[in-house]
């Protein structure tokens, strides 16, 4: 494992961010995006009041799972959540307001140097990913610019890139439903609201902007933070992730397949697997690996106390895994009760930043954390479960997660039909 | 005073260039859109295909403007100028009656503010027996006219729009233009 992994940073007070000159020229932009959005937001509340307020409500309540999920990824060294926040603001408030103009006027120059056939068929899959996935990018290189020292892993940069493209997820289908509404030329319904949920929060959503802003991130974290590879190598990196955001928004854009595979719910699936498949699965697996390399220099920083009062075997092989962490509180559950299982949560989360402490060297950091890790395995030699490890599956979680399967698959099913696939 | 330090410069250029960069996308592409011009010639002696089959003889005098055009097999639209004066056609999947489509229409124009349906819908026609109902509109220091029919399961949506003088010298043509709409396999 190289120490590029994680380039730890001391800690730093999100109160100096107002000596960094840079946090006034994104605060300027997050205000001149909130006052452009508001503007669009008074027009769609005095034309379509009902429609507009159950746009915001669904898709804020879509955001929820996506924002923990997100924010859940990086367990260990977790981002500070004012600069979750603010990336989120960027990708909803900034981004938006740019990406509106900018891709009417490259799609309208696709139409002119090209023609209005061309722009029919291709317009949208080269206007809107161009300049949207640049104006998404610049969210994270925003944060890098405010915050550097909170960007030191790749992770890191896929939390803040899918925190930015989340919230241009939510800003854009809450803006494409009420489009919807103006298009239906019914007054102020909601139905075309409920059909653009289920089409762009359900069926589209998971490949959408959230997985490509990810992507980006990844690039823009991996420039930031791998020193040891020179210059032009992290900048190629970069480039080459953000085009990787980019191509995989082209191919959910493009024509290809426009006609479908046929007709029925089957063959609207197909379509979204083969042009939505690929990219999920490859950026999945770029997640994961970069996720399990920050999570192993962790567990090894906590390898190294060789104290299991602070941490077991046991434990070390579950801290690094999002699954095997939930499996240990299942376990506490099932032995001790609800407490035990809280107590693990609290016990986990200390061990974790005690690893971010001792990657730091601060002693007196580690040693407060050190003293919560004790309180928490105290509290649990009280509930008579003193480690905190995972047990073998059980049938209740596995039939479970079989139940929630169907379940959303059902989901997808009846969605794909009322669109019109069946 | 205090003096700013090399890294603070930096970090200042870094945010300057991001905002420049913003900047280049939301006016920038903008403006290099506006410089070039939109419109193009076209044919006033043949049919002019909109999309789903749809076609129409622009009227005399027209341009294409290429920034409201949007062929499709499903689904089109075009944008001819005549001068300042806008005719538009949209043609899109629809499965109500010509009534439903004209409601629909007429609510999508008052549902813009300023703007208000003016008079009574009358039925008009193409010269290939399309029926079909017009009406008027009124928006600020403009006027419009409307049209919408029902074909084969798309609705064909006419919008014009100008001022009132150069509405009255252009509207003859666009009527005659109007009027020559036919979808695909319909009778000459």
């Amino acid at each position: 494992m190289t120490t590029s992994v994680v380039r730890p940073a001391r800690r730093s007070r999100l109160s100096a961010l107002v000596r960094v000159p840079a946090f006034w020229v994104v605060l300027t932009l997050l205000v001149a995006g909130t006052v452009r959005m508001a503007q669009m937001t008074g027009h769609f509340l005095t034309a379509y009041p009902k429609a507009t307020a159950t746009a915001v409500l669904l898709f804020a309540l879509l955001a929820v799972p996506f924002w923990w999920f997100v924010a859940e990824l990086d367990f260990i060294e977790p981002e500070p959540a004012e600069l979750l926040v603010l990336a989120f603001a960027w990708g909803g408030l900034v981004a938006t307001t740019v990406s509106i103009p900018g891709g009417v006027a490259l799609d309208n120059l696709v139409a002119k140097l090209g023609s209005p056939t061309l722009a029919a068929d291709w317009g949208a899959a080269l206007a809107g990913p161009t300049v949207e996935e640049i104006a998404k990018t610049l969210g994270v290189v925003a944060i890098v610019l405010i915050a550097r020292a909170q960007v030191n892993s790749v992770l890191d940069g896929v939390v803040y890139g899918a925190m930015v493209g989340l919230g241009f997820q939510i800003a854009e289908d809450i803006v494409f439903a009420v489009g919807a509404v103006a298009l239906a030329g019914q007054g102020d319904q909601v139905q075309p609201v409920i059909a653009t949920f289920l089409l762009r929060g359900f069926l589209a959503g998971v490949w959408s902007h959230t997985l490509f802003g990810a992507l980006a991130g990844a690039g823009i974290g991996y420039l930031v933070v791998s020193r040891e590879s020179g210059r032009p190598h992290r900048v190629a990196v970069a480039v080459l992730a953000v085009i990787g955001a980019w191509a995989s928004h082209v191919l959910w854009n493009s024509p290809l397949l426009i006609d479908g595979l046929g007709n029925g719910a089957l063959a609207l699936l197909g379509v979204l697997l083969i042009k939505g498949l690929p990219p999920l699965l490859l950026i999945l697996l770029l997640v994961r690996r970069v996720h399990d390399r920050e999570a192993d220099y962790y567990v090894e920083r906590l390898a190294t106390l060789a104290d299991p009062r602070l941490i077991t075997p046991g434990e070390l092989a579950v801290l690094g895994s999002g699954s095997r962490r939930a499996a240990a509180r299942r376990l506490a559950r099932a032995e001790a009760g609800r407490a035990a299982s809280t107590a693990v949560r609290r016990l986990q989360r200390a061990q974790a930043r005690l690893a971010v402490e001792l990657s730091r060297a601060d002693p007196e950091a580690a040693a407060s954390r050190e003293a919560a890790v004790r309180e928490q395995r105290a509290v649990l030699l009280r509930l008579g479960h003193p480690e905190a490890v995972a047990g073998p599956v059980s049938w209740r979680h596995r039939a479970s997660t079989v139940a929630t399967t169907a379940v959303a698959i059902a989901v997808l099913w009846v969605a794909l039909s009322a669109l019109g696939g069946a | 005073m205090a003096r700013i330090t090399r890294r603070q410069l930096m970090n200042l250029l870094g945010a300057l260039g991001v905002a420049a960069s913003l900047a280049g996308l939301a006016f920038g592409l903008p403006a290099i859109d506006r410089s070039l011009s939109s419109e193009r010639a076209v044919r006033t002696d043949e049919p002019y295909l909109i999309g789903a089959g749809v076609t129409v003889v622009p009227p005399a005098g027209a341009a294409l403007d290429v920034t409201g055009t949007r062929p499709g097999d499903g689904e089109g639209t075009v944008l001819f100028r005549l001068g300042p004066v806008r005719y538009a056609i949209v043609v899109r999947p629809f499965d109500g009656d010509l009534d439903a489509a004209a409601e629909r229409l007429r609510q999508r124009i008052v549902d813009t503010t300023g703007y208000q349906v003016t008079g009574v819908q009358l039925e008009v026609s193409t010269a290939g027996g399309l029926a079909g109902l017009q009406g008027g509109y009124t928006a600020p220091g403009r006027g419009g006219r409307y049209a919408v029919f029902v074909a084969d399961g798309h609705t064909i949506e006419v919008t014009i729009s100008g001022n009132d003088l150069d509405l009255g010298r252009s509207l003859p043509q666009i009527e005659a233009s109007t009027r020559t709409l036919r979808r695909a396999g319909e009778p000459q």
